[in-house]
């Protein structure tokens, strides 16, 4: 069954006079539980390809199928409610509210969540999410008092507390350094592991592709390689063979 | 999304950028603060007029027993036979009292008051008491106090006080003076709006039911009497009868001087229940009527009228027993305005004698409300400038926070939740910024009425409709702003930079 089926996406920018092919007919099939990186240089199209996957933009042409639901039908509304509670994003800058905490980040897609939560079942969700990437230390902390690893484990943790089927990620270890980039792309194995969670990795990194079990490369807005990740990197084994870390400051 | 929690990132985004959020927060507070200060202080010179308009005896109306002909030019009095106005019941009074009775003042400089010849035959009841056969028809007493209470059920009718007025002597110690005796009812002080009590009080309803010999000296009166000191809890004496002094009446109005010889201040009052008792009698020289509108005079009058000849018996031949004046002189000339005043209003306004009271009133109304208008027309200007900063702050905070719309929308805010949260930002603002205007508002006009002795006045409607305009104005400002934020496209929010 997959999660995601799209056929001949073909995206176009017009600016001006010019148009600007960034998707010229891309298909492609992911399953429930793939952990799968799309590689290829900047301006191949890949965070184009996400941001139609994360119902952020609209295909200028072909077919979105999210799990077997036609999403180029679905209005603005319906669109907004399949990003709160089917996908889960993670971006290159992290995207957090700036001058609030930790814990209201993560709270902040139940804000939107038509179910009525309480305060406090919101709180106590957020604080799972938390302590699940390992943060239920620094809730109250903002931002600007985290360190990039730690904001991108907040986003995460945002990303997660929906119970989505999907977590799209885009460069998440861009602004990391190597020891951290190999701790999120840890939590990102546990979760598809664990809990099942399609995960769908945008990179321009032939190396942090190598973290996911499918590897489909893109170029000139087309997919010009699909291929099974026989040599998987394994975040967990990386880390165990790391040096300690000297203790972050916030 | 709720409101409660929409609400609740509001603040939370106000609370982010408190500087920001005050200074706009003045920008409404001195809108409104204005708004607010110029409509007390317009509304408050328009009831000031509405007093002294009222005090002038504009809503009065007084029916007098007996049927005056307008004799000749010499007369000062509007006195029209009412019968007159009863075939012809729209038509207005005219204004004719255009000459100050001289005579009034000159009787007492040149004759003795006890001499006095007019004192005693220009009044129905002495001419029905001497017996005096020139009085005619006009002379008869013929209003009761029934015919008083009576007036008093119809509609528009504010107070009513029935009256019997005589000339005495009063006698305090060792003085005599010779002035006018009223016995009113106890209403009066109502209607006679310019009224102050420098000193006690007027007599109570239940003293009119027993028929007290309770008297209050108008200041002239008092000053004859007893000069500087208070007279209150004194006893003076009339018709050979004591009275005690309960209070002293002067005025209240810049309009209305006391001055010996005027009918209101040097004169005394008593229960016209006493008056009627001690000198047997049972009907009433005239009822004062005020109306709870000026605009109503001229309606009311009719009803009198027609009511009256009914309770009278009066067929539609017959000429009415009594007189219903509106304002008239009593306004004018007797107890309305100082005499150097009268002349010169009459001297400088031509035609004045072809606008009627009611006319003025209505005048000098509009114009006050358009001083009003004016001001609060003014005042919302600065209103303006205060929707308009609030609105400059949330374009440039709707610009400032794309990034924030971006991310809000990517975790599931639909454009509606944005655009009620930019929305609700903008009207906490102005509500809040609204409310402390009030709150300086009334401070401010306060102190004006304290400092300035200008009158004004805060009604809970004025304060309501601030409020109001303040909600609406970040309404109205607030929901461009937000309606851009909740357009701005989730992809080109997450790119800004």
């Amino acid at each position: 069954m997959s999660v995601i089926s799209i056929r001949d996406l073909t995206k176009i920018y017009r600016m001006g006079d010019i148009s600007v092919h960034a998707l010229r007919g891309i298909s492609l099939n992911i399953r429930a539980s793939e952990f799968v990186a799309v590689v290829g240089p900047s301006g191949s199209g890949k965070s184009t390809l996400m941001h139609i996957l994360g119902c952020l933009d609209h295909p200028t042409s072909g077919q979105y199928l999210l799990d077997g639901r036609d999403v180029s039908k679905l209005n603005d509304d319906e669109l907004s409610k399949v990003r709160n509670r089917q996908i889960g994003f993670v971006f290159q800058g992290f995207n957090l509210l700036s001058r609030t905490s930790a814990l209201e980040n993560v709270e902040l897609p139940l804000l939107y969540d038509s179910g009525n939560l309480t305060a406090a079942e919101r709180k106590r969700r957020a604080l799972e999410a938390l302590a699940a990437v390992g943060l239920d230390e620094r809730t109250e902390h903002h931002p600007n008092q985290l360190s990039g690893g730690q904001q991108q484990r907040v986003a995460i943790a945002r990303a997660l507390l929906n119970a989505p089927s999907i977590i799209l990620a885009d460069e998440p270890t861009g602004n990391l350094d190597s020891r951290t980039s190999v701790e999120v792309m840890e939590i990102l194995q546990d979760l598809q592991a664990k809990r099942g969670i399609t995960i769908v990795l945008i990179t321009h990194d032939p190396q942090v592709a190598e973290y996911a079990s499918r590897i489909v490369t893109f170029k000139d807005g087309r997919i010009i390689g699909d291929r099974p990740n026989e040599r998987q990197r394994l975040a967990v084994d990386e880390l165990a063979n790391m040096p300690e870390p000297v203790e972050e400051t916030a | 999304m709720t409101v409660r929690s929409s609400l609740h990132i509001s603040l939370r985004a106000l609370s982010r950028n408190k500087l920001q959020t005050a200074l706009t927060m003045v920008g409404m507070t001195i809108g409104v603060a204005t708004v607010l200060t110029m409509i007390s202080v317009g509304s408050g010179a328009e009831s000031a007029i509405e007093d002294q308009v009222k005090a002038a005896g504009m809503n009065l109306i007084v029916i007098t027993a007996g049927n005056y002909k307008v004799k000749t030019d010499d007369d000062y009095g509007v006195i029209e036979p009412s019968a007159y106005l009863y075939h012809r019941h729209r038509r207005e009074f005219m204004l004719q009292t255009a000459i100050w009775d001289s005579r009034q003042n000159a009787r007492f400089g040149l004759i003795h008051a006890e001499d006095d010849p007019l004192a005693v035959h220009d009044h129905p009841t002495a001419r029905q008491r001497l017996g005096d056969s020139e009085a005619g028809l006009g002379a008869a007493a013929t209003l009761t106090p029934g015919d008083a209470e009576a007036i008093g059920k119809l509609r528009a009718v504010q107070y009513v006080s029935g009256g019997v007025h005589q000339n005495v002597h009063v006698v305090a110690g060792g003085k005599r003076w010779f002035t006018r005796i009223h016995g009113d009812d106890v209403s009066l002080p109502r209607i006679r709006r310019a009224w102050v009590f420098t000193r006690g009080r007027f007599y109570s309803k239940g003293e009119q039911k027993d028929a007290k010999q309770v008297v209050v000296l108008g200041v002239v009166a008092s000053q004859k009497l007893f000069g500087d000191e208070n007279p209150v809890g004194k006893t003076v004496s009339i018709w050979k009868q004591n009275f005690e002094v309960i209070g002293v009446v002067g005025s209240g109005s810049w309009m209305v001087a006391a001055a010996p010889g005027d009918d209101q201040f040097d004169a005394v009052y008593v229960p016209f229940t006493t008056v009627h008792k001690l000198l047997n009698l049972s009907k009433l020289n005239d009822i004062t009527v005020t109306c709870a509108s000026s605009g109503d005079v001229t309606r009311v009058s009719t009803a009198i009228t027609n009511l009256i000849r009914l309770r009278h018996s009066i067929t539609n031949e017959k000429p009415d027993d009594f007189t219903v004046t509106s304002q008239a002189r009593k306004a004018l000339a007797t107890g309305g305005m100082r005499p150097e005043m009268a002349k010169a209003v009459v001297g400088n306004m031509a035609g004045l004698e072809r606008v009627t009271l009611e006319q003025l009133g209505k005048t000098l109304d509009r114009a006050s409300k358009t001083m009003t208008a004016l001001l609060a027309s003014i005042a919302a200007v600065s209103l303006l400038v205060g929707g308009i900063g609030i609105m400059n702050i949330m374009l440039l905070s709707v610009t400032e926070r794309t990034r924030e719309i971006g991310i809000r929308r990517a975790v599931g805010a639909r454009a509606g939740d944005v655009l009620q949260q930019f929305l609700l930002e903008a009207i906490v603002l102005s509500a809040v910024g609204g409310l402390a205007g009030v709150v300086i508002g009334v401070g401010v006009a306060s102190s004006i009425s304290q400092v300035v002795q200008w009158s004004t006045s805060i009604s809970l409607a004025s304060i309501a409709v601030s409020i109001g305009v303040a909600a609406a104005v970040g309404i109205f400002f607030g929901y461009y702003p937000a309606r851009q934020a909740s357009l701005v496209l989730p992809i080109e929010s997450l790119r800004y930079e």
